[in-house]
Formats: structure tokens, sequence, C-alpha cells
């Protein structure tokens, strides 16, 4: 592959200063930027007005592949994130069978080798079947790559479980991603309980279990001395929680959904299920609390939580209908048109959060557009536009509040290593 | 009124409550005659789909689908079924097959009648989802409640009880505010939502709530079934501090504050036996509403048409 984009507008990690240069790819290599570079490459592409931006990192996505392959397959589900501009996720193991020992992180690596155009990692369980009773085949699941271990979606409800796992497992190197909730509280409704709950009729899932949770896990990893990581934090006391714990320099990590970012209880309206996800969609101030949690560094990845349901599953009562929205596709973009093109989150810190932050946590070599660097990197077009109408989709679901709506921005060109994922 | 559903109250504005309740009055009236029947329904068929035991309320719309002539069928669902999520559209498909004009619905899963009527041409009508909705016992309560005090606005109701469970208070409470009644809440602590409509006052002593002076007290009805998780230490001292003792309805009737209560009642917990025969209860006639209500929402939706309330 041979490729010049002129004049494009570069954005990286930790750079806020926008640099304007023409960039050169040469088999899978950024061979030059620079200021009207005279080249002999093969494929001139306008970059006026355009971003370059690093490939983006998803790690916190549920392919559905073994188990419901009508949902998502890996196949469907990675095309799916090179359609966003992702280049590299990490799958939970709440697949059917379950995550939880090397035969099943084998099969999968395998059918990855063969449908995927992209890095895969697999996160393991901690515990077999996701029960939360018995330690899953940690050290086996290890030697094949996993990096990370979590239930979501549940938490470790028995906290003494979850210790002695984090003791274990730590000291082979491996991490942990906590999918906070109290069971107990939790009544297994994905609905915020308040003014909402209350209205449509449906106990709902206090914010306090979640916080709870959030202070427990990092308590015990503290304890442990274990890495945590914890995911889709939805509410404010909870980006305070974890500020206060990096504060005193616990080693925790964080992430937020763009949904989480985006939209608040009132969404779901009349039981609209494309907003059913969990944990619940809280209120505006924690909305604009997980916002400010990301630009000052407290939340450190963006991560979709993917999940994808069919049309029949999420047509059902809001009550029946199962938690979830697919993410992969309207990330990159939805965050674009809400807060970037705002001016509430710069390019710099959507490059962080949603490419070198998870990419680090996950151990893989950084995304980076510079002279030398691997290429893996994704150009993206605001002045363009997306229409997320079912036909558009790679993924096989399309429960995504976003359906049938344009939003601004358009993933133009996704080039990782020598070839041209999207073109 | 051009509405295929009734779903619930919060989508109903004053003036369609108010239609629907100028409807049921001549249906009432209809009681005193010999014959109780109009030929307003006649050829329309109305199938009541009850997922949950209920003899009173399917009665009700039993009685009121036959007076306006009407063919009713029960759909067979076993009282001991839980449904199954799955099985919900394949049941709503097998309704729309058979070409009903009205399906009566009532489910343990709040929303559940929405989905049903986004599905079907046939008009839909929550009979109680969940914790949801329970729009034609509003409705037969603000009917009730605007026969003894014909202007509504500024009066004042206190419903007692368990407010977050009950599908009848959160409909009652929005249709009771929507004519202009002051409404007001009383039960223990964990059962009165902080987060409910605002303007509602939140009480959860009994002294300070009659203080409130209320026009109505509305007792709801203590579901013993719910006891499994406990939100007060004993039905004992529910009736101590919630309910109406017998020293306690000396002051209702010397205040000569009405009483109202969906049914059936717990005597010795809502209230004491005395209450029963109080002229001021008009718990009867609640039942008797119950019927012309539900003839006024039979006789005044529009099946088949594109217009929908769910939205």
């Amino acid at each position: 592959m041979s490729l010049l984009i002129k004049k494009v507008t570069i954005a990286n990690a930790g750079q806020d200063e926008i640099q304007l240069a023409d960039v050169w790819i040469e088999n899978g290599t950024i061979k030059q930027i620079g200021q009207d570079l005279k080249t002999s490459a093969e494929r001139e592409i306008d970059g006026q007005g355009k971003v370059l931006l690093p490939g983006m990192y998803d790690m916190h996505v549920h392919l559905r592949e073994p188990g419901a392959e009508v949902k998502e397959t890996i196949a469907s589900g990675t095309e799916a994130a090179i359609n966003g501009g992702i280049t590299g996720l990490v799958m939970m193991p709440n697949t059917t069978p379950c995550i939880d020992s090397a035969a099943i992180v084998r099969t999968i690596r395998e059918i990855a080798a063969e449908d995927s155009r992209i890095p895969l990692q697999i996160a393991g369980s901690i515990t077999k079947g996701r029960a939360g009773v018995e330690l899953s085949g940690v050290d086996g699941m290890r030697k094949l790559g996993v990096k990370m271990l979590t239930d979501d979606p549940s938490p470790v409800a028995d906290p003494s479980v979850l210790m002695r796992a984090m003791e274990y497992a730590s000291e082979l190197g491996l991490f942990f991603a906590s999918h906070c909730a109290t069971p107990e509280l939790q009544n297994d409704r994905a609905i915020n309980h308040g003014e909402i709950s209350y209205q449509l009729g449906i106990k709902g899932t206090p914010a306090c279990g979640e916080e709870m949770c959030i202070d427990r896990d990092i308590r015990l990893a503290q304890h442990a001395g274990a890495h945590v990581h914890i995911q889709h934090v939805s509410t404010a006391a909870g980006v305070e929680i974890i500020r206060q714990w990096k504060a005193r320099g616990a080693s925790v990590s964080a992430e937020v959904t763009p949904h989480h970012l985006m939209f608040d209880e009132s969404c779901i309206g009349n039981y609209d299920t494309n907003f059913k996800v969990c944990p619940p969609l809280r209120l505006r101030d924690d909305c604009e609390a997980l916002l400010a949690g990301l630009n000052d560094g407290t939340i450190d990845v963006i991560a979709t939580d993917h999940a994808p349901h069919t049309p029949f599953e999420k047509l059902q009562d809001f009550m029946t209908a199962p938690n979830g929205i697919i993410g992969l596709e309207t990330a990159l973009i939805s965050l674009f048109d809400r807060f970037v093109s705002e001016g509430k989150l710069s390019w710099s810190t959507l490059a962080a959060s949603f490419s070198a932050n998870p990419r680090k946590l996950m151990g893989e070599a950084p995304a980076v557009i510079a002279e030398g660097e691997a290429a893996n990197l994704v150009l993206f077009d605001p002045a363009g536009e997306t229409t997320f109408s079912a036909a558009n989709f790679k993924s096989n679901s399309q429960n995504t509040p976003f359906i049938d709506q344009t939003l601004k921005g358009a993933v133009e060109l996704v080039v990782l290593g020598d070839k041209t994922l999207k073109a | 009124m051009i509405r295929k559903d009734l779903l619930d109250i919060e989508s109903l504005s004053r003036a369609e409550i108010e239609e629907l309740l100028d409807q049921a009055v001549p249906f009432k009236d209809l009681f005193t005659r010999s014959v109780k029947k109009v030929p307003a329904l006649k050829g329309k068929t109305v199938l009541n789909l009850f997922y949950e035991p209920s003899t009173r309320t399917l009665s009700s719309f039993e009685v009121a689908a036959k007076r306006l002539s009407a063919d009713v069928t029960n759909f067979d669902v076993p009282h001991s079924s839980v449904v199954k999520g799955e099985s919900v559209k394949d049941t709503i498909d097998t309704l729309q097959s058979m070409r009903t004009d009205y399906i009566i619905v009532r489910n343990k899963l709040s929303g559940l009648p929405g989905v049903i009527a986004r599905e079907t041409k046939a008009s839909v009508i929550n009979a109680g989802d969940g914790q949801h909705a329970h729009p034609t016992q509003a409705l037969l309560d603000g009917f009730t409640f605007r026969e003894v005090f014909p202007q509504t606005d500024g009066r004042r109701i206190l419903i007692v009880g368990d407010i977050l469970h009950s599908r009848v208070a959160r409909s009652t409470t929005n249709l009771m505010r929507k004519i202009g009644v002051e409404v007001a809440w009383l039960g223990p602590g964990p059962l009165v939502p902080k987060h409910g409509p605002k303007g509602v006052r939140r009480f959860t002593n009994y002294e300070e709530a009659m203080a409130w002076a209320p026009d109505v007290v509305y007792l709801l009805r203590v579901q013993m079934e719910r006891q499994d998780v406990q939100y007060f230490p004993s039905l004992r001292e529910y009736h101590k501090l919630y309910g109406v003792t017998t020293e306690r309805f000396k002051q209702i009737e010397d205040n000569g504050t009405y009483i109202m209560h969906p049914g059936p009642v717990n005597r010795g917990v809502e209230l004491c036996d005395a209450v029963m025969d109080y002229s001021k209860s008009l718990i009867n006639t609640q039942v008797e509403n119950g019927i012309a209500a539900r003839m006024a929402v039979l006789y005044s939706l529009k099946p088949g048409t594109s217009e929908d309330s769910a939205s």
C-alpha cells in the first residue's frame, strides 16, 4: 500500500496543537510527514478539512460468538468496529459458553484468526460460568494471551471471592475489570431509581448500589495489590470516588461509555428499549460529571459496551427486553457530533481516551501518527455526515438510539498496517 | 375523543378526561332501568386478556362490554402461568389474526399494553400493568369524586398506603391532579416515593396528613402477597400508624371526610369495621361506577384508527 494524504489535520493523544501536514504511508509505515511532500505514492487523497486520527480501540465489546451468532459474530462485530474507525478491541467473556478456560479462549482465537481483520483480545471471566463462586482457569487463559479478567456484565457479588481472585491472579500479571453493582439493590432492572422509574412503574436501580461497589472493588484491589479497571461509570459520585482513590495513589483506571456521556434517564420516555442499558442512564448532572471526569483525566478510557440484540428482543416490553445497545459504529461519530464539534471534548483527549489509554492498559503497541510508526489510522471528515440506517450497519444488530438518525461526521478511511480496511 | 387506546392517564388531557367522565353519566342512569343494555357495540368483539388473576376488574369489564351489546371473549391465560417475554409477541400476532375490536389487558409487566397497542389495530385498554397504570380505576375514582364534588378544583384527596408499588396510586394521582384536585400521599417511608410528581405532598405521619384537611381519604389495599420483602414490621403496626382505627374514625366522621378504597378491603388493616357502614364511604359506589366508566371508555375509543395514544 502506498498512500499520500494531503494537507490533513493530525490529531494525536497528548498533542493539543493542531498540526496540518501531508502524511505519506508506504508499506504499512508512516514514511514521512511534512509540508508539500513530493512522493511516489500511488494514491493521493485530499485531506483538507479532514482529521487524521490514530485507530480507535474499544476495550469493552460484547461479541456474541459463540452462542448467539444471530446477534453478532466475530466477523460481523469486527467489521462493525472497522466501519466505526476502531482498529482493535477486547471482547467480554459472557458468551455461551462463558470464556472461563483455555479451551474456549483457544476456540475463539482460532475463529478470530480466520474472521477478524483487526487484533482482538479476549477478556476471561473471573469465576467459572461468571457464577461468582469458583475461580476460572486463570493461568491457562493467561498463556493464551488473556490479560484482563472480568465477570461483566455482572459484578462478583461475594467480596471474599473477588479478593481471593485478585490475590491469586494479580501475582500472575493479570488485572481486573469490574462491572460495579450491588445485586441486592439492583432488582435486575436497567432503569435509574428516580422520577422516570416511578412514572413507568418499574423498580429502579439506585446510584448508591453502583457507587458502593466501585469503592468496594478499589478497596479490594488495594488490599490484594491488584490493578482494577472500573467499567462504564455512570454516576457523578462514582467519578468522585475514583478521583479520590487516584489522589491517594490507588492502582485504578476507569471507563465511560458514549451513551452515559450523552443520554439521561428522561430519554427512556415511553419505554424506549433502545435506552435500556446497564448500568442505567442516570441524570443530566451525572452526564456532565462524567464528561468533566473524562476531560480532567479521572476517567481514562472511552469504551462502547457494544451489546447487540435482535429487533425481536428489543421490541418486547421494557421490563423483558435485554439490556444494552450497540456502539462500535456510532461511538466515534456521535462523540464528534455531540462533543468535539461543540468544543466540549478535544481531539487530543478523544485520541487519548479512545485509543492511547486503552491500548496501554491492554499492553498493545500505541497508535501514533508520527514518522516511522506503523500505520494505524482513521481519516475522519467533520464536514461529512452519517445516516445510521439498518442497511448501513455492518453489525448484525441495530439496537441503537441513533437508528435512522443522521449525525455530523463520517469515517472515510481506516488503515491498519499495509491494509486499507475501509476505503 | 379520537384515540385508539387507553394505556395510561398521563397522556390524556383534562378535556379528554372530562369527556369520558361526562360520557359515563348516561350509562350510569341506564343501570336503574329494567333493561340495562344499549346496542352501541353490537357486532363488536371484546377480548379480555388477563394474565393476572382478577375477579373484580374482569367482571366489571365483562358487564360493561355486555351492557354495550358487544360479544365478549375471555382469552384463557392460566392464572399460574408467568408470561414469558418470548411468547408475548406471538400472542399479539395471534390476537391480531382474530380481528377483535377491543383488547382489555392486565399483566404484571409495566408497559406491556403499550407494546400490544403498537402491534395491533384493535383498541387496547390497560386494565392494570405492573406498577405502572390502571387508567379505568382512575376514571371510576374521578367519576365517583365528581359525583360528590361537582366542582373538583381545589378539593383535596389524601391517598394512603403503598404508593410505591401501586398502579392505582399512580393513575388516580395523575387523574385527580388533571381535574384540579390537590393530592397528598401518606404511608410508610419506603413506600412513599421521593421522586413523585412535583406538587404532590408527601406525608409519613397520619396526624400531619389529616391536619392538611382532605375532603377524601383514599385507602390503598395492603398487598398481603407482597409481604415477602418487609417494608413495615407488621400489619398491626401498619394499622396503628396508617390505618383508620376506631379512634381515628371518630375524627373522620366529625369532619365529614369521605372514604374511598379500590377494593377488596382488608378489615383491621387499612380500616376498622365501622368504616364499612359509614354513610360517607364511597367504596360500593366505586364498584358501580366502575361499570359506567368502563362503558364510557369502550364507547369512546376508536379501534383501527391510526392515532396512537402510546406516542
